[in-house]
């Protein structure tokens, strides 16, 4: 197997694992769930993005993958902050809720 | 695995994916769900232009689809309540 064969299945292993993410999307029950498997799908993309910019030798492909990650990052940080002034998934303080 | 096999394979796992996250975008009753499937719509749309080899309008739909619309829909969905009103 060259090089380049193994590039490609561990991009089409990646891809595969990103589906897997998006079943838990589908399926998860509360909105954290959902929030985590948006985070672990957009990593796993860029990783994949990045072997794709390999296996076509264009350096190019690389700054697609560095600009996805850094924008994934704010949508999180945003969904984030939503759940923390909704208060979505804190344990209560005290006695009574 | 030659190149030709692998582009075939993305092309199959990146419209199977449209496809399930663009219906769940709309089914979802819970509207920050539906944002967050929007979100991952968009982002396997921007794969799909980036294999197709135009990575300026992939990164283009990176800053739009992840940046812009998710921070906008939940800054609009903050001021109302977040399940879906059934009339």
């Amino acid at each position: 197997m060259t090089v380049d064969g193994m590039f490609m299945w561990a991009m089409i292993l990646l891809l595969f694992s990103a589906m897997l993410t998006l079943i838990r999307l589908l399926a998860g029950p509360t909105i954290p769930d959902r929030a985590v498997a948006l985070d672990s799908m957009t990593t796993t993309t860029a990783g994949a993005m990045v072997l794709y910019g390999v296996i076509t030798r264009q350096a190019v492909f690389i700054d697609v993958a560095l600009v996805y990650a850094v924008l994934s990052y704010i949508a999180t940080l945003y969904i984030a902050r939503y759940l923390v002034k909704k208060r979505v998934g804190i344990a209560y303080e005290g006695d009574a809720p | 695995m030659n190149f030709e096999e692998l582009f075939w394979a993305i092309q199959v796992l990146v419209g199977l994916g449209l496809l399930v996250t663009a219906v769940a975008a709309i089914r979802l009753k819970n509207l920050v769900s539906a944002v967050i499937a929007m979100a991952v719509f968009s982002l396997i749309l921007s794969l799909e232009f980036y294999v197709l080899q135009a990575p300026d309008v992939a990164i283009a739909e990176a800053g739009v689809g992840a940046g812009l619309t998710t921070a906008m829909y939940l800054l609009a969905i903050k001021n109302t309540t977040d399940e879906e009103v059934v009339e």
